[in-house]
């Protein structure tokens, strides 16, 4: 077994303050949304908390953003830029998860510096990081300030249509907030990957590959 | 309490006094007219059993703001030297009434001009004679200035608006105008205004009345509701503040393209059969909006909307609304100004509100938690239901595909 540091400092902050961030912003939305049968908190502090912590969020989201945009690190994401591989390797990833883990096969991904992802989880955490969880902030930042933001609702179509994206995303990150910790217990002890967020360190049991960039 | 009986009967006998010199001092030609006219139950039969009042009260009419014009200033059609002849053809007392108002315009344009836009000279010009007319709040010879709307029970918008009045009396203004002091709480026509008095539930009127004189409710609410401007121009005042109110949505029609509400005087109105289209469109989804809706939370009727109460009773409780079953959203209707200035409503389906077809009909009006779509509902208890079984699913399948097996893959998820 090595140790191969694989998750940076500031992403360990940004992916910690996010989970527990979105953990309290699914719980206060579903509060707000579903008030007749939730009333954990008054309606009106579960709206400050949510808006409050969905600020914290947008703040945060700029440390991934800018640790990736001005560090090499954005390689994680495209190790090599070959569209036929990727493809190839999302396939053989989805036939692990979908046949081969329940034969007890080998994972195809094997983790480096410049590999940690793989096939699946770099396309998933790209569409999720780049198109969703902006697409949620923007939304809930236009559902927060209603009047101030009135000439960019119309252009989103309304404030309904805003409401109804924010609750779409609102239902798939409900939904990933379960799956995710699944996937994340998949290591070569069900909990090698949380501690791996915790320390830095992921342990891999051959040398990095060497075509990972460096 | 002797000395006050006696100061009271020393009052009364001077004002009687008074208004015995004040008729005194009419002209010697008003004198003439009273003479005749000054007696009790002189009237002109009008046929059909209709009669038009000739008696006027001299003392009443001298102490009047008009007493100092004579009769004749607004009577000019009166021949003196003919008269009595034999009197002009009156089709009836209303009729009479109202077209004097053409001798009121002569002097007070203004005041005129403003009643030519408001919902009473709308109402009177659509045809209904018993629109008030000038001498209907003013009197006709004892002509009172705007002073004359005390006590507050003579106010002359009572005659019609009793039921709206009687809430009034009993709301937070009523009582505290009741009440003998310095400053004045509102009556009808501070908020509705005097002469171009507009209908309630159009324009920010009524909304700009409340907010004239309770300068600091703005920032009063931002202290505590989120979106205070969204909640102050959608939510009508006395939704919250006349807490024992029935509410309803009123979805208003609007034309993108002028940012008006639709009316039928701007000759792009709906009529019945675009209308029903439209109705029928919001039911049904993918249908094109042939108009913007606009929705607004007011309350159902205009003596609930007049039972104010104090801002400690209000509605503050979120809850109320924002909650799937609220009052509010069980009535709701979608309204046009009609030829009268009037909004005129109709019907709608409550469902209209949480239809997924509302995404697009129905884009300018969100409730969050009270007019929520059920589909979404639906697909979030789906999503979460695939998060929770998935994982447990793939787990018992992995420990039941892989009893024999020892080795655990390698590289799981990490975090982006």
């Amino acid at each position: 077994m090595h140790k191969l540091y694989v998750h940076p400092l500031a992403v360990r902050i940004w992916h910690w303050i996010n989970a527990l961030g979105f953990i309290v912003l699914i719980l206060s939305g579903l509060q707000i949304r579903y008030s007749d049968f939730l009333a954990i908190l008054p309606f009106g502090l579960a709206v400050q908390l949510h808006n409050g912590v969905g600020f914290a969020l947008i703040g945060n989201y700029f440390i991934w953003l800018l640790f990736y945009l001005f560090t090499d690190k954005i390689k994680v994401y495209h190790p090599d830029l070959n569209p036929a591989r990727y493809y190839r390797d999302s396939l053989r990833q989805a036939v692990f998860y979908g046949y081969g883990i329940f034969k007890g096969q080998p994972n195809p991904h094997h983790v480096s510096v410049y590999r940690k992802f793989n096939a699946l989880q770099s396309i998933t955490y790209q569409i999720i990081m780049i198109l969703l969880v902006p697409l949620q902030f923007y939304t809930g930042l236009l559902l927060w300030d209603v009047n101030g933001f009135a000439g960019s609702i119309e252009l989103f179509g309304g404030v309904r249509m805003v409401s109804t994206v924010h609750v779409l995303l609102f239902i798939f990150f409900s939904a990933f907030i379960f799956i995710h910790p699944y996937l994340a217990s998949l290591g070569h002890t069900p909990s090698a990957h949380f501690k791996a967020m915790l320390t830095g360190y992921e342990e891999v049991e051959e040398e990095p590959a060497k075509d990972a960039p460096h | 309490m002797n000395f006050m009986r006696q100061l009271l009967l020393a009052a009364a006998a001077f004002a009687a006094l008074a208004a015995v010199s004040a008729a005194a001092a009419l002209s010697e030609d008003d004198k003439g007219c009273l003479a005749c006219h000054s007696q009790e139950g002189l009237k002109k039969n009008l046929g059909q059993g209709e009669t038009l009042s000739l008696h006027v009260d001299g003392g009443e009419y001298a102490t009047s703001v008009h007493g100092e014009l004579g009769c004749t200033a607004c009577h000019a059609d009166i021949n003196p030297k003919k008269h009595p002849g034999p009197g002009r053809k009156i089709a009836s007392a209303r009729e009479y009434a109202v077209a004097k108002v053409e001798v009121c315009t002569r002097c007070h344009e203004d005041k005129a001009k403003l009643f030519e836009g408001s919902v009473h000279a709308t109402t009177l010009r659509t045809g209904n004679l018993w629109a008030p007319v000038c001498t209907d709040c003013h009197g006709s010879h004892a002509v009172r200035a705007k002073a004359a709307q005390e006590p507050m029970n003579s106010i002359s918008c009572r005659k019609c608006h009793d039921e709206i009045f009687d809430a009034y009396a009993g709301s937070m203004h009523g009582l505290a105008r009741s009440k003998a002091g310095p400053v004045k709480a509102p009556i009808c026509v501070d908020c509705h205004r005097a002469h171009d008095v507009s209908p309630a539930s159009t324009g920010t009127r009524l909304r700009d009345a409340c907010l004239g004189c309770h300068a600091g409710a703005l920032a009063a609410h931002e202290k505590w509701l989120p979106n205070t401007k969204t909640h102050l121009e959608v939510v009508a005042c006395p939704a919250c503040h006349a807490p024992a109110s029935q509410k309803r949505v009123d979805l208003r029609l609007y034309d993108p393209a002028t940012k008006q509400r639709m009316s039928d005087e701007s000759g792009r109105s709906l009529d019945a059969k675009a209308l029903w289209d439209l109705l029928r469109g919001v039911n049904r989804e993918g249908a094109p909006a042939k108009a913007t809706l606009i929705g607004r939370l007011e309350v159902r009727t205009g003596a609930e909307s007049h039972l104010l109460s104090v801002k400690t009773k209000a509605i503050k409780d979120c809850v109320t609304c924002h909650r799937q079953g609220a009052d509010a959203f069980q009535n709701v209707t979608i309204s046009i100004i009609g030829p009268d200035g009037r909004p005129v409503r109709y019907a709608a389906q409550k469902d209209v509100l949480s239809n997924p077809a509302s995404v697009e009909s129905v884009s300018d009006f969100y409730v969050i938690g009270g007019t929520r779509i059920k589909l979404l509902d639906v697909l979030l208890a789906l999503a979460l239901a695939a998060g929770i079984l998935a994982p447990i699913g793939h787990l018992l399948l992995r420990k039941l595909l892989r009893r024999k097996s020892t080795d655990r893959p390698q590289g799981g998820n990490p975090a982006p």
